[in-house]
Formats: C-alpha cells, structure tokens, sequence
C-alpha cells in the first residue's frame, strides 16, 4: 500500500510540470491506480522468517502465550517409555477340535434296534448311544462313544440298515475348539506359533483370549491363505462350530524406551515432525519414526527421553509456523 | 436557440403543462428505479459449478473443469476463461465483454454446456450455471435457531432444505436460496467388510441388492365393471427397517439380510462446509440470492414478511433468525444521499432567495432543481439505471449548478426589469433579456457535461462506480438547460414583477459589496503583474501542497458490517477448522460494540461460494453506533482488531460482505504486478513461479514478493500395481470401485419421504476406512471367491499435493506478485523482464506474463492520454465558438489551474488523499469555473462592445456579473455542504468530492473576479469583424 502511494505521489509530482494536461491524467490515472483498493489489513505475519524450506524450518520458533495455549487446548508431555503391541487382524471360523472328536461307526452292518441317545447330548466315554442288531450274528451289540463329550452328528434312526461305512453318530469334545484363521500372504511371515490373540464374536458377544497354536505350511489354492489355528477353551460350550469369528493376533509387543502419542506426529514439507518445547517456545523437531500402533510411536531418531513435546495441538503449532506461507490469498 | 426561448415564452401555457408532464413522469420513473447501495460492479460473469464427490484437484480439472473450459472457448463476446479446480468442486468463470447481456450469455453456455457434458464421465458431476445474480446478490442471510435445543443439526438442515428453502424461493425476485450448516439427512448403509467376507458378499453386491429393491412402478390400468382401476406396485423402502430386510443372498432357504452385514442408520451426508455461531454451537443458515436487475430493498422486504410467515408454521421453538440483509445498508445509503440532496436544496434556495432578495425570483430558480432531478430520474428509468448512492450522489452534487442557468436568466431578467425598462412590454423585455444570456447558459451547460467526459472512459471498477455519477450530472444538466431555456422565461414572465426603479430590499449589502469589489479590483487591473504574481504564487502554493497528499482508490465504502476472514492452514480438517473458529468467535462475543457472531466454514449448496474448509467468514453483528466507543465503522475495526488480537496459525482479515464477495468475483490479484507463469507440471510451474519470485526480489524497488500457495493438501495415493492385480486376474476398476465404495461410499439410490428425498449411502463402518493402515487392510474380492486385501494389490504413497489448480486461458498457471516500492513501475518491470530472461531457463512450453493493476493503470494512462486532450480541445473549441477569440477561451482555460489549487489546499488541510472520488471533483470544479469565468468573460465583451475601454469594461463587466458569480459560486458550495458534513453510511466516498469542490470554488471565485478581469487585457479579443456575443 505504501508503495503504492509513493508511486503515485512521484507521478502526480511530474504531472505538475506540465500542469494542466498531466494533472488531469494524474488524478484519472489515480483513479485507476487501483492496486491498494481492498487490501485486507492483516495481523503482522509471524515473528520467525519465512519457511522457506525445511532446512530452515529447524531453526524455527513458535511462541504462545499462556493464555492461547490455555485456549487452543496445546498440551505438552514428555516423551518416554510406552508399550507399543501391534495387532493383525484375521477373520475365521470356529471349528471343532478335530483331536478331540470322534466318529462313531457299526462295527458290522446291520439294523438298529434302539436309539439311546439324541444329538445335542452330553455323553461319557464308554456310554452306549445305540443298540445295533448284527445281520451276521443277528445278535445286538452296544454302539459306544470313544470320548467324553457331545454328540454333535446323529445318522442313525430306529429300523435303519447301517454298514460299517456308515458314520452313525459323531461325538465331539467342545471343551475346547479350534479357531481357524485365514492368513493372507503378505502377513505369513508375521503370523507365528505362540503369539496371542483376542479372539472376537462380535455382535457384541463377550471375547476370548487364545495363542496361536499353528499355521499350516500350504496356502490355499483358491483362497490364497493358510490357516493360523487357535485351540480356544470352551468350558461353557459359547463357541459353537460354525461360527464366525475374528482374531486380533499380536504380533509385536515391545516397550519402546523413546515414544510418542501418534497425536505429537505432523508432517512438515518431507519430513515427520514432533514439536519440542523449551523455554522460550516450540521448535519443530524432525523425528525418524520406527513401529507404531494405534497410540504410540516409537522415535529411532531425533528425541531424548524426556523432552517435553506437544502431545496435542500440535496443528496449531504447524500451522502458526507455516502461517506466513497460505497468505497467499485464497485464490479466487 | 432565441428562437426556441420566445416559442416557449409565447406558448407559456404549453411549456408549463410539459414541464409538469416530464416532472410527473420523472417521479412515477423514480418510484420505478431499482435501488440499490451501491453500482454494482461486478463483471458481466456466468458461473459453471461442478460439484465431483470426493474427485481431488488433479481428477476434477482433468475430468470436469477442462472439458468445460474447452466448450466454451469461441463463444461470442467472452473475454476471459477462469477456472479453479478445487477438491471435489470446480468452478469455471466465463466473464463476458462488460455490459453483455447476462441472459443471452448465460444462454450461450447453456447451449455450450451441453458439449461438456458428453465429455464428462458419468458419475463425476453435472456442471450447473450459478445463479442468475452478481456480486451484490447476496441480500439476506438467516440461520434456524431451536429454543427447545432438542432437534439435531440434521432434523434443522431438512427443515431448511424442503421447507424455509422451498418456501423462500417462491417469493419473486428470489434466485435462489442455499443452506448450509447442520447435516443433510442420509441413511447410511455401514457395511462390516468382515461380514462381506463371511458370506461370501461385496461392496457392490449390497448396493445392487438395494438398487433392485426400492421401486415403485405404474402398470397402467385393469378395467372392472366399467370402471378403470390405475395398478401401481409399491416397493419402496420407507424406513430403516425396510433397508435393513433388503435380502442379499439365499443360502439354502436361509435368507442373508441387509442388516446381518452392515448397520442401516440416519446420519449426516459428508460436508464441506458448517456454520457456527457465536462459539457456542452450531447452526443451520441459509442464504438469499436475489435475482439479478431486481430491486435490493424490495426484495428483501417481501423476503422478511415471507420469513414471518414460515415462523408461524415452522415447528414449535424453530425460528428464523436474520441476521444479516441489505436492506439497510441501502436504505442507510439511500438515506445519506437523499438528505444531503433535500439539504442541498433546502440551502440552494435560501441563497437564492437572499442574493435575489424576494421570493418570486428565488422560485423560478428553485424550480430548476426539481425540475433537473426528476428529468434525470426519467431517464435513469429509460436508461435502466439504478438508484444508488453514487448515482443519486450525482444529483446531490449537482444541485448547486443546476440552478447556475436559472439564475443568470433570473437575475438577468429581474436587473432589466428593475431599471424599469419593463414598463413597456414585460414579455419582450424577458425575451431580450433571456436573449442575452442563453447563449453562455447553453454552452456554459455544454462545457460541463464535456469535462465530465473522461469519466465516462473509465474502465472496470472504477468505472462502473463512477459512471453512473456522470451520467446523473450530465441528466441533470441538461434538465437544467432545457429549464433555463423552455420553463424558466416564461415563469420568469409570469413571476417576476415590473418594478420602477426602487433597489429591492437587501439589495444594500450587495451595493456596499459592488463598490468594495470595484476598488479592489481596481487595484489589480491597474497593476496586472501584481495579479500575476499572486495567481503563480497560489500554483507554486498548489505545487508544494501536492506532494504532501496521499492517494488512495477510492475511500472503503462502509456497509456497517464487518466480517472477520479467517485463512487457516490448507490442510486443515473441518472439525479443527470448526473448533479454531470458535475460538475466535468467543474472543470476538467477549467484546463489548460486539451483540453477536455467525460464521460460515467452507461451503455449503454450491451457487455462491467455493471456499475449502481452511476458510472462515465471521459476520459480526454490531450493537447500536451510540454503544461504541469509536466514531466510525473504519475506528471500531481497529478496535476489534486489537482486542482481537494474535490467533495463532490463522490469518485475520477485516473486510465487508459485499467488498469481499464482488473482489472474488474480480480479478484475484491486487498486487501492482502480477507476474503468472503458465505451464503443464504443477510441480515444474511452482519451482519456476519460486525461480521467477526470486529473480525479481533482486531487482531494486521489489517489495512484498510473494508466490501463489498452490499446494499444500495432503493426498494419500493408492496406486493400483498391475501386476499384481494380474496375477490375481482383478482388473483395475474392481480395485477402485472397492476403494471408492468403501472409503467414499456409494449412493444406491433415495428413500423418499413425501417428496422429500433422501441419499442412501453405503460405505463401510468408520473402523474399517478411517486410517491408512485400515485402508490398507481392505479386502478385494476377485473371480472365484478370491480375497485379497488391497496393499497386495496396491502401492500406498502420502504426498503433498495441489491444493486447487488455477487456469486461464486453457492453461495451468501460478501467480508471483510483487509491489513496486520507491521506483517508477515501468522501469522495474522492464528491468525485472530482463532479469527473470538472464536468470529462469524456462522449460519449453511455459511462458511467463507480465500484468497486475500496473498494465490496467498503463491502459488507463493510455486511454486518458487521448481522452484528456480531446476533452480539452472540446472546451476549447466550445469556447472558442462561443467567443470567437482564441484569446478569450485561453483565459477562461486559465481558470483551471488555479481552481486546482484550491482543491489540493483543501484537501491537504482536511487530511484527506487524493482517490478517484477526488479527481471527479476536480473534474466538476473545472466545469464550473469554466463556466464562472464564460459569465464574467461575456459580460467584458459585450461592454467593450459598446466602445468602452479595456479596463474600464473589464472593471464594470466583472461588477455586472459579481451577484452571478457569488451566486453561482454560492449555491454550489453550499449545496454540497451538507454531502460534506454528512456522516451517514456511504459519506466518506462523496466527502473528498464535495472538499475538492469547495475549495476548489474558494479560489476559482477569487481567481475569476479578481485576477480574470486583470489579465482580461492581455487576452482581449481584437477588436475586429467579429460581432457582440451573448
């Protein structure tokens, strides 16, 4: 604005030389000088220099008040110790503990006599489910369950011809049950034995917790994904095979000495920042970040433990810091 | 032209009837105008908005803005193609050759429309017009306020769009009503991708079971027993309820629901825009868009009884709050100019009557005025102009020099009659009277409206702000002319008495004047160097005043509303955005001259803004101007300015809604030099603008070099590998219509409400889209029940990108501006030229352009540089025709000067800049002393016609015509005292005017009876062939 005015003061001073003729195009073309027209006044830009690029920008300072980091809700903390526990999220179904089930078939063809047991009933190893008659011998003899548990298969009805082919009733221990997971490819190599995982119904049905007990050594043809197994205890029967479920596998649980709330990253130009604060004010920091989870991030490179940083209101920093940058008008 | 006056003096009876016909006419056409506060000066522009959910810059320039853009290229009359691409909006600006008809423009890219879209892809967008409207269109400004506090943001957005909007739009002269604020209903179809997977379903498999379940179809009809039955089916899903048993799948007689795979909810569509208010919550507003060419304050009227209407039938505890409207802002400035102008009478007439001494004289002279202002109004009206501050302003300003014909008439025909030479005929009497002096009145009137004509030259804003004040002059003098020349004599016969020759009472003062002035100007004719010197003594005056000056455009217009603009951070999200501007808003609330706050974040209904979301606009609400603690609007900004204080990592701009909607829709750059550089690759045009920017920041004088921010939104791009889809044999499109419907969402199609209509959308849960690491993990699904989660499929890479893109011309290009500080532009910019072409090694294909206000300032210079001569050599020539001596007509020119002087001193003693409003004055100062010094001139002459001396006739010429001048000098200062002296809303734009002016009439009175009859002997006609004037 002011160069304006002095612009137009020099030209309206030669205009006087030649008086009447000039004066008057230097009151029109005054008139037309109408760069200062409606430039908004703006607050004084920040008091750091223009970032100019991020080399820069590490020399920056940013100062606040008492009473705005009051209002713009800026909160500090120091950086230091988390545990950082990162999850794969699998889905899968609930199968029957294939080691702790049995199929119970006739040992000789014949006819069945009697039905003792329906499906759905808990029976003890020895029980007698049905009474089949020999068509050899054509004498009865018992047909017993080999395990303790339930029956969850039933083929046989009174009358019916059965042959030693024939599955008449499958008998499953549902103490425990198997979790089937698929496992895509890319996270093979992270899914091992041993890791633990919360296994989810949803529907928001209580979880479960459960390790990883196996993971095949094929992938499926189709599918494209191996299964990762969880032997889940059922002591109430809740897990019925059939089910679907979703595991959260954890595949990393570290305690990181140097870690940050992933609130505290921002980005500035290439670089991820956290935003230190010192005595006189905040400086953005440059930071190489290492494993991160939902909350935490670990810092490999760029900050002590201990330093205060901005935890939250971190963009008001940034932005304050690159404030001299979008002044560029809005554009239209 | 003697003729004409004794026609109209014998056929009084006539001339009376049509004067009181135009008078009659004129006033039903001023009852007609449009009013308005201000010219509009917005270009002639038709707007094409694309509204492209969820397209980023790049997408939406490629697929929407270009296409556009090319169809319009060719089309008659555009002068200029403008187009910002921002996220998922474009907005292509086709301004057409000022005063284009807007509908045949409009009409024109309708047609061309048409073209693009055929171009555009489906889905990406239908380009819609903007509303039929300018700049100032933005008339009324409301929000929904719930007293029960118990509706949500989305129940009050669906009463503003299909009730307050439906209802709005059908009062007349309304274009449109947009509503922004809470949330647009939606039901939300939130699919769980892990559900998808269990059953074996996709993304895409919901939306097409929901599309092929929510029909209603016609049959036509059955017949039975002679009658007709009309057969409809209804399968319309009307609820929740309806979506959620929409069956996806049957497996084994077991059916798969909607709701076994996604949660069915009412929710709130994705928005670009909020409005809070206050700091304490959020609201729904809407805004009204007037029609363009209608008139402000009526609209607005009949929109504020609307509104009571709807109150009364809106649902308990809702109503509609307005809180911002034109209405009285026009009415304040309409108000301002009224006064002024009936004040400006009010004084012209009781100079009149004083210096005419009697009532009768003083009312043929007053007449003039009414008679001039609703002679312009008629043609105002025939000319479809409207009635405005400035061109009402114009009237104002003129009423001092309408009288100026009417009174030479008057006094004229009054002197004659009082010497008692009317005892004869009184009729031939006023006709020689009137005879003697309509010739100097004619082309006095001429030389007037003749220096007015640069204004009409005027280009763009100033241009349409002060023209209309030309024109209004330029109308009203020649009402006054046709008065003075048709109605005044014949009023002059039936009013004015014959008198024997008794001086009229009062008329002492002015002997006791006239012989006071004789001696002095005595003095002066006997030692005419003395009168030189003081005359180049007041220039050198002038000379030294004029440096001390400041300039300026024109003077802020105060519209008595402020808005606070906030630009926040580009990547801002709407909710920082939001909470920031509360802040902000409770730091305003807290001020004391502050009752409230609205404010509107990004955009809402696309037709009148195109802000992103990192944009705030704050309507402060004022309490009354008693309360404040500042004087003027200007003051109290200052005020709130310092008590507003530093907010951190926002820039605050103080500016006023009319001056900042019409500068948006002007050209971007205020800088005096724009530099753009044009090219193809963003990225390459960014480091090219920085090279550009600092080449020029080199160069001596280079102040506030600045480039263009284009980028600085965060993009997340997913790169589709094809490979790797190939291997799965997925194809590209499967991937992005898995992304697009599960991110962005998809709408599968409306649920109806009445006639209300409402979005259905399906997307996924919020867990499943809402970081990148679960965005990674979305599952795609292939041919024969393939599964693989998209980072198999896909690269992910987080870049900076554009934050929008700007085109001219077909052409991307990025802005470097630069203000010029202690040097001639041209120089800088010619030197700059040559640095930017020694040190940028611009790639092939881009160029660079040099503009910015300093190229219009050139044009300008340019254009007047051929205007002001020829305007010169007109007044000259109209002198020269009147006198018939160069010399004469160069002494009358000689008053110019030293009338300059006296607007400079007064200008300088008042403090105020020289600005365009400024500038007119001295235009119209240079008409009048022109016009003083015609009447002194001819009164010389005609004495030293009858054979007496040079300065015998100079001294008894200047006496003659002493009560005129003062008069006329008199009437036209004081009839801008009150524009002077007015505080009202829109004075500061009149006020330097009416300085210039009378200061301007302080020195050209003196310069005229003193120094003119001085110098008189130099430029005395030779006495030869030529006749006695006048």
């Amino acid at each position: 604005m002011m160069g304006q005015a002095r612009v137009s003061r020099m030209a309206a001073v030669d205009c006087w030389s030649s008086l009447i003729l000039t004066l008057f195009i230097g009151a029109l073309g005054l008139a037309c000088d109408s760069g200062s027209r409606d430039e908004p006044e703006a607050l004084p830009p920040p008091e750091h220099s223009q970032a100019g690029n991020t080399d820069e920008q590490q020399d920056e300072l940013v100062s606040f008040t008492a009473a705005e980091i009051e209002e713009f809700e800026l909160r500090v903390a120091p950086a230091g110790k988390a545990i950082i526990e990162r999850f794969i999220e699998l889905p899968g179904v609930v199968r029957a503990n294939e080691d702790r089930l049995a199929h119970i078939v006739p040992r000789f063809a014949g006819i069945v006599t009697k039905v003792r047991r329906r499906i759905g009933d808990t029976v003890k190893s020895g029980e007698t489910l049905a009474v089949i008659e020999s068509s050899q011998s054509l004498s009865p003899y018992a047909l017993k369950t080999l395990l303790d548990g339930v029956i969850i298969e039933k083929h046989v009805t009174r009358g019916e011809a059965v042959t030693p082919e024939s599955q008449a009733f499958v008998v499953a221990d549902l103490k425990t049950v198997w979790i089937d997971l698929s496992v895509y490819q890319r996270d093979l190599t992270r899914i091992l034995p041993g890791q633990p995982a919360r296994v989810i119904a949803g529907h928001d049905l209580p979880d479960a917790k459960g390790v990883v007990s196996y993971v095949t050594p094929v992938v499926d043809e189709v599918t494209r994904t191996a299964i990762a197994r969880i032997v889940l205890d059922n002591p109430d029967g809740f897990w019925r095979p059939g089910m679907f479920a979703t595991a959260e596998v954890t595949v990393e649980r570290v305690e990181i000495e140097i870690a940050v709330p992933i609130t505290a990253l921002h980005s500035l130009g290439q670089e991820t920042v956290v935003f230190v604060k010192d005595s006189t004010g905040f400086r953005p920091r440059p930071v190489t970040v290492g494993r991160r989870d939902a909350q935490w991030a670990e810092v490999r490179e760029g900050l002590a433990a201990g330093e205060p940083i901005v935890v939250h209101g971190g963009f008001t920093v940034k932005s304050e810091l690159l404030r001299g940058e979008f002044s560029g008008g809005h554009g239209h | 032209m003697n003729r004409l006056v004794n026609f109209s003096l014998h056929n009084r009876l006539l001339a009376f009837v049509l004067g009181l016909v135009v008078m009659a006419a004129g006033y039903w056409s001023y009852r007609a105008l449009p009013v308005d506060a201000f010219p509009d000066v917005s270009p002639s522009l038709v707007q094409v908005f694309t509204e492209t959910e969820g397209l980023a810059p790049e997408e939406v320039e490629k697929y929407v803005t270009y296409p556009v853009e090319v169809a319009m290229n060719g089309l008659p009359g555009v002068e200029r193609i403008r187009s910002v691409s921002n996220f998922g909006l474009s907005v292509v600006n086709i301004y057409f050759e000022d005063g284009s008809d807007i509908y045949f423009a409009r009409q024109l890219v309708n047609e061309r429309l048409q073209e693009a879209r055929e171009q555009i892809p489906a889905l990406f967008g239908d380009p819609t017009l903007g509303p039929i409207s300018t700049g100032m269109g933005l008339v009324l400004f409301y929000y929904l306020s719930d007293e029960t506090g118990e509706r949500s943001l989305t129940e009050l957005r669906t009463i503003q769009d299909w009730f307050v909007k439906r209802q709005l739009q059908t009062v007349s002269g309304v274009t449109e009503v947009l509503g922004i604020g809470g949330y647009e209903k939606q039901f939300q179809v939130e699919v769980h991708p892990e559900n998808l997977l269990r059953y074996g379903l996709t993304v895409g498999d919901v939306i097409e079971r929901i599309r092929a379940n929510n029909l209603n179809v016609g049959a036509q009809f059955i017949e039975r027993n002679a009658e007709e039955i009309v057969v409809r089916s209804v399968g319309l899903a009307a609820t929740e309820a309806d979506l959620e048993g929409i069956v996806l799948r049957t497996e084994g007689g077991i059916p798969v629901y909607v709701r076994d795979v996604a949660d069915v909810g009412v929710g709130g569509a994705v928005r670009r825009g909020l409005q809070t208010r206050d700091g304490v919550e959020e609201v729904v507003a809407g805004m009204v868009v007037k029609l363009y060419g209608e008139n402000s304050s009526s609209v607005i009227e009949r929109v504020e009884e609307k509104i009571e209407a709807i109150n009364r039938s809106l649902p308990e505890g809702v109503r509609m709050v307005p809180y911002y409207e034109q209405k009285s802002l026009v009415e304040a400035c309409i108000a301002t100019v009224r006064s002024a102008l009936v004040q400006g009478v009010a004084v012209v007439a009781l100079v009149v009557f004083v210096f005419l001494g009697g009532i009768r004289p003083g009312l043929v002279v007053s007449l003039a005025i009414p008679f001039s202002v609703l002679f312009a109004a008629l043609w105002m009206g025939y000319l479809g102009m409207s009635a405005n501050l400035m061109s009402l302003g114009g009237l104002a300003i003129a009423v001092g020099m309408l009288v100026d014909g009417a009174i030479v008439i008057v006094e004229n025909v009054d002197r004659r009659l009082r010497s008692g030479e009317g005892a004869g005929s009184k009729l031939r009497v006023v006709s020689e009277a009137c005879g003697e002096v309509v010739r100097p009145i004619a082309f006095a009137t001429m030389i007037v409206v003749t220096v007015f004509a640069p204004l009409f030259t005027l280009q763009g804003v100033e241009g349409k702000t002060f023209r209309p004040l030309a024109y209004t002059v330029a109308l009203a003098m020649l009402g006054a002319l046709v008065f003075a020349l048709v109605l005044a004599p014949g009023l002059a016969s039936v009013l004015l008495k014959t008198r024997t020759a008794s001086p009229a009472q009062g008329a002492g003062g002015m002997e006791r004047m006239v012989r006071g002035y004789r001696r002095l100007l005595a003095v002066f004719v006997a030692r005419r160097w003395l009168a030189g010197a003081l005359a180049a003594g007041l220039l050198l005056l002038g000379a030294a005043l004029l440096p001390l000056l400041g300039s300026e455009f024109t003077p802020r217009l105060q519209e008595g509303t402020l808005v606070v603009r906030l630009t926040m951070a580009p990547s801002i999200s709407l909710q920082e955005s939001q909470r920031v501007t509360q802040i902000v808003e409770r730091r305003l609330v807290k001020i004391p001259e502050i009752a409230g706050v609205v404010s509107r974040i990004g955009r809402g209904e696309v037709g009148a803004h195109a802000d992103p979301v990192n944009s705030a606009e704050m309507y402060v609400l004022l309490r009354p101007k008693e309360e404040w603690r500042a004087s003027t609007q200007e003051e109290l900004g200052g005020v709130i300015r310092e008590r507003l204080g530093r907010v951190p990592g926002v820039l605050v701009n103080f500016t006023q809604p009319i001056a900042m909607t019409v500068d948006e829709l002007l050209e971007g750059v205020r800088a005096e030099l724009a530099i753009k550089v044009f090219g193809e690759d963003l990225d390459l045009l960014k480091s090219t603008a920085e090279e550009v920017s600092r080449a020029v920041s080199t160069v001596r004088g280079a102040a506030d070099v600045q480039v263009d921010q284009v980028s600085g939104t965060p993009q997340l791009i997913i790169r589709v590998n094809r490979n790797a889809v190939a291997r799965y044999g997925i194809n590209v499109k499967d991937v992005q219509a898995t992304i697009r419907a599960s991110i962005g969402g998809e709408v599968a199609g409306e649920v109806f409400e009445g006639v209300r209509r409402f979005d259905i959308l399906v997307r996924f849960a919020p867990e499943y889209r809402e970081t990148v690491e679960s965005i990674r993990d979305l599952i795609v699904a292939g041919p024969s029940g393939l599964r693989v989660p998209l980072s198999e499929l896909a690269s992910f890479e987080e870049v900076v990108g554009p934050r929008q893109i700007t085109r001219e011309d077909n052409q991307r290009f990025v802005t470097v501006q630069s203000n010029v500080l202690g040097r001639d532009i041209g120089s800088f910019v010619e030197e700059a030229r040559a640095v930017v072409e020694r040190s940028v090694d611009l790639p092939p294909g881009y160029i660079v352009t040099w503009g910015g206000q300093f190229r219009l300032q050139q044009e300008a210079n340019r254009r007047l540089a051929v205007v002001v001569p020829v305007t010169l050599m007109a007044v000259l020539l109209l002198l020269y025709a009147s006198f018939q001596s160069w010399k004469n007509a160069f002494l009358i020119l000689l008053n110019i000067p030293l009338a300059l002087v006296g607007g400079i001193a007064a200008l300088a003693v008042t403090g105020q800049n020289l600005s365009v409003p400024a500038s007119v004055g001295f235009i119209a100062l240079f008409g009048i002393a022109l016009g003083n010094g015609m009447v002194l001139v001819s009164a010389i002459n005609q004495l030293m016609a009858t054979g007496l001396g040079t300065r015998q006739a100079s001294i008894d010429g200047a006496s003659l015509r002493l009560r005129a001048v003062l008069m006329t000098a008199a009437t036209t200062a004081l009839g801008l005292m009150p524009l002077l002296l007015s505080t009202g809303v829109g004075s500061e734009v009149q006020r330097p005017l009416a300085t210039v002016v009378v200061g301007g009439l302080l020195t050209s009175t003196v310069v005229t009876l003193l120094f003119l009859p001085a110098f008189y002997e130099w430029f005395a006609a030779t006495p030869g062939p030529e006749e006695t004037h006048g």
